[in-house]
């Protein structure tokens, strides 16, 4: 096998890897600004500059020529070389900053220059806590700045569109986000302008960058030069939790990290996923963290004469376990819902398996077009494939219509979908019935509900999809509701603020924290005043009950999706056409 | 106010043929700008938009050449553009005393055009000039070296008349063979 010399250790190495990738996944640490794996290699910001050299190879004798001491000679190239961009090959020889003082002192004296116009904001910059630059200056970079004349000035707080904010001068020029516009969103809506110092990125006059992706550049950006209108200033990197998660906003799933203070989602950012998302996501679903916090259903809620009041959990579930017993199983309709979670979904199912009610019924949120065969999907809802792999009766909205004002149905049960809001229905069909509503956020349909329960949304307690490809994701908890505790919850991410401050300090808050279950858990709580129970104790006992009894998802649980990063599922190619 | 600039039909066939001489898309953007400022006097805005649009590039990508080179005028300019270099040389051979004394002599700073039209002035980067500084240069055309005021006033004086001056030549010191 090929072998490269990094530093005087030896590493095989198979194909053509780049220096710079090479050693980052061999865990060793180098600076390096403009490159990313995505992206096109420009080797503009000379960051990361190594000595390389190959060895003599003496074609008349066949083999490497050797010096005194039997070691082969190695001609180096009379530069340093820029890693990113340099292809390793077999005996090549490279001294890093750990042993060469030449590397050392260019890293140091580049990252000087690139310092020159540079600000020295971090104490307001949004970046600082998560700032390439700023970590490769405390790391590699000179202890002081010899520059003493005047910092070239350049426009500041430029709104290049409706989500992304410039600072120009904070701006290294690595080109990151044009490669970005050029390359991946392909909306091409990014030049670096003018010239030497004076260089910065801008649209072109009179265009705006209203990219559907246009937030992805603010991740790339090096530095704090582009900044997302609506996190600017909310919180410092270091005061939250990030917490991985996937995406509910469409199809797709794309994998995320949820931000967290004081159980608030702050905001949301991709996490790299080499089969569902790379290291992007769509802006649309950054907005999403407004659903988690915002107009939140907390507490169960009954119809009193047309009067929605707040009621207790003891009050909901007595509600429930009577109406479903005032009924036949032949007059329950269940509906599951694209939205939800496998394990809301499943939950649900099984209950009214019991009951006798074996069919569920769902209607897809998909809008043919409406995609971009990118990361927008036609499908507006995370878990259509996962309706379909628990065998949900998958029905066009006209049809779920008729079910829904059949004669013969007396009570529904319907998970969180949105249906007045979406058109399926009008709060007319559901008069004379008992609808319960199961959901997270108030909407058309939960106001029209004679009972509303409050469950947790996709970042209160472990929710598994499987998106438009087949892919079966799992969430993990991020946000606390009030019957739980992240310090007692293994899964759930520790902050700074989490693991030091008390109930007693002003920067902690215990507000914001919602009141509500999961799905399981309600149906668990009616099965036991009933004196039986559905076994579900956690999440894990839900999905451990769908993978034994649905044949596509056997032998899965959670560690299998989270160590292969979600796991391929054989999809039917029928889906439904709408 | 506003005026649509348009390519005449002999103007798109001289951009047909500059485009055939190129591989790719991108490559005739530089030699369309130029054939647009020649015609229009100025690359502003819309004739940035006009070039991107004929030849179906970003507008973005256009807008970034555009402005790489001070030789593209950006907006509208006087008739006489008189570039001064200020790059290294040629400041350390007095550029920004010439500069200086040219914005005096026509009354605006660099950067503006004087209100008749007829003159604009830029502080440019180096022209390449610079053994032969400090130098400036006339509407991306003619050469002016070894500057000093004197020089500039008779430049100043032509130029009012609507003369232009000659190109210098100035020879390169020749190697010697003189050891000392
Ligand atoms: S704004 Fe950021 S990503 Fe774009 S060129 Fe400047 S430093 Fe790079
Ligand atoms: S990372 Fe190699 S030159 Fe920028
Ligand atoms: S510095 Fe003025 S021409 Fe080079």
């Amino acid at each position: 096998m090929a072998e490269i010399f990094i530093d005087n250790v030896r590493y095989e190495f198979e194909g053509k890897p780049l220096v710079l990738q090479f050693m980052l996944d061999n865990g060793l640490d180098h600076p390096f600004f403009c490159y990313h794996p995505s992206l096109s290699i420009p080797a503009n910001c000379r960051q990361c500059y190594v000595e390389a050299g190959t060895p003599v190879f003496n074609r008349e004798t066949n083999s490497y020529e050797l010096d005194e001491s039997g070691e082969r000679v190695i001609r180096f190239f009379p530069k340093l070389m820029t890693a990113c961009s340099l292809e390793a090959s077999d005996g090549m020889v490279i001294k890093t900053h750990r042993t060469s003082e030449l590397v050392k002192r260019a890293h140091k004296d580049t990252l000087e220059f690139i310092l020159v116009n540079h600000p020295l904001d971090c104490p307001i910059c949004d970046q600082a806590g998560e700032c390439p630059l700023q970590i490769q200056t405390y790391k590699y970079g000179p202890e002081g700045s010899r520059f003493e004349h005047k910092k070239v000035h350049k426009p500041k707080r430029i709104k290049l569109g409706p989500r992304v904010i410039l600072d120009a001068e904070r701006c290294i020029n690595c080109t990151r986000c044009v490669r970005f516009t050029d390359e991946i969103s392909k909306s091409h809506q990014l030049t670096i302008i003018s010239r030497g110092d004076k260089n910065y990125p801008a649209t072109a006059p009179g265009m705006e960058f209203d990219d559907a992706y246009s937030l992805n550049t603010v991740d790339i950006c090096p530095v704090g030069a582009l900044t997302s209108a609506d996190f600017r200033f909310k919180a410092r990197v270091w005061e939250m939790n990030q917490t991985p998660g996937v995406d509910v906003t469409n199809g797709k799933g794309c994998n995320i990290d949820v931000w967290t203070r004081d159980n608030l989602v702050l905001r949301i950012t991709p996490r790299y996923n080499a089969k569902v998302n790379d290291h992007w996501m769509p802006d649309f679903g950054r907005e999403d963290y407004r659903r988690m916090n915002e107009n939140r259903i907390s507490r169960p809620e009954v119809n009193l004469d047309g009067d929605k009041i707040k009621s207790s959990w003891n009050n909901a579930e007595l509600t429930f376990t009577e109406a479903i017993e005032d009924v036949n199983p032949s007059e329950i309709l269940v509906i599951g819902s694209a939205f939800s979670s496998l394990e809301d979904n499943y939950a649900i199912s099984a209950y009214f398996n019991r009951l006798g009610v074996n069919d569920v019924y769902f209607t897809p949120h998909i809008e043919a077009g409406s995609g971009d065969g990118f990361l927008i999907s036609d499908d507006h809802y995370p878990n259509t494939n996962g309706c379909r792999a628990l065998g949900f009766n998958e029905v066009s909205a006209a049809e779920l219509k008729s079910k829904i004002t059949d004669k013969s149905v007396k009570a529904i049960i319907s998970l969180e979908d949105d249906l007045i809001g979406r058109g399926v229905i009008n709060a007319g069909d559901l008069k004379g019935k008992f609808f319960a509503y199961f959901g997270s956020n108030n909407n058309e349909t939960s106001k029209a509900a004679d009972l509303v329960v409050p469950i947790t949304c996709s970042v209160e307690t472990i929710s598994s999809y499987i998106n438009v490809d087949g892919i079966l994701q799992r969430t993990v908890p991020a946000k606390e509701t009030i019957y739980t505790d992240r310090k007692l919850n293994l899964e759930m991410s520790l902050g700074r603020l989490d693991r030091y401050g008390t109930k007693f300090d002003n920067w902690v808050s215990d507000s914001n924290k919602v009141d509500c279950i999961p799905t399981w858990e309600f149906l668990e709580r009616i099965s036991r005043n009933q004196n039986s129970s559905l076994g579900f104790n956690e999440s894990g006992d839900v999905f451990e009950a769908i993978s034994s009894n649905i044949e596509s998802l056997l032998g899965i649980d959670y560690n299998k999706i989270d160590e292969l990063q979600g796991v391929q599922l054989e999809i039917s190619s029928n889906k439904t056409e709408v | 106010m506003s005026t649509t600039y348009t390519f005449s039909k002999e103007d798109l066939a001289e951009i047909e043929k500059i485009k055939a001489k190129y591989p790719d898309k991108k490559s005739p953007v530089m030699p369309v700008l130029w054939l647009a400022q020649d015609k229009f006097g100025h690359v502003n805005d819309d004739v940035q938009k006009l070039v991107a649009e004929t030849l179906d590039l970003p507008p973005a990508h256009v807008f970034g050449v555009a402005t790489f080179y001070t030789q593209y005028y950006k907006k509208e300019m006087g008739k006489f553009v008189i570039d001064v270099c200020t790059s290294f040389s040629c400041q350390a051979c007095g550029a920004y005393d010439i500069l200086h004394y040219i914005e005096d002599q026509l009354g605006i700073k660099a950067g503006e055009t004087t209100a008749d039209g007829k003159f604009s002035i830029q502080s440019v980067e180096c022209l390449g000039a610079c053994g032969y500084a400090p130098m400036l240069q006339i509407t991306n055309g003619v050469y002016c070296n070894h500057l000093t005021k004197e020089k500039v006033d008779v430049i100043l004086d032509k130029l009012k008349k609507d003369e232009m001056p000659a190109f210098e030549r100035i020879p390169f010191p020749q190697h010697t063979t003189a050891k000392s």
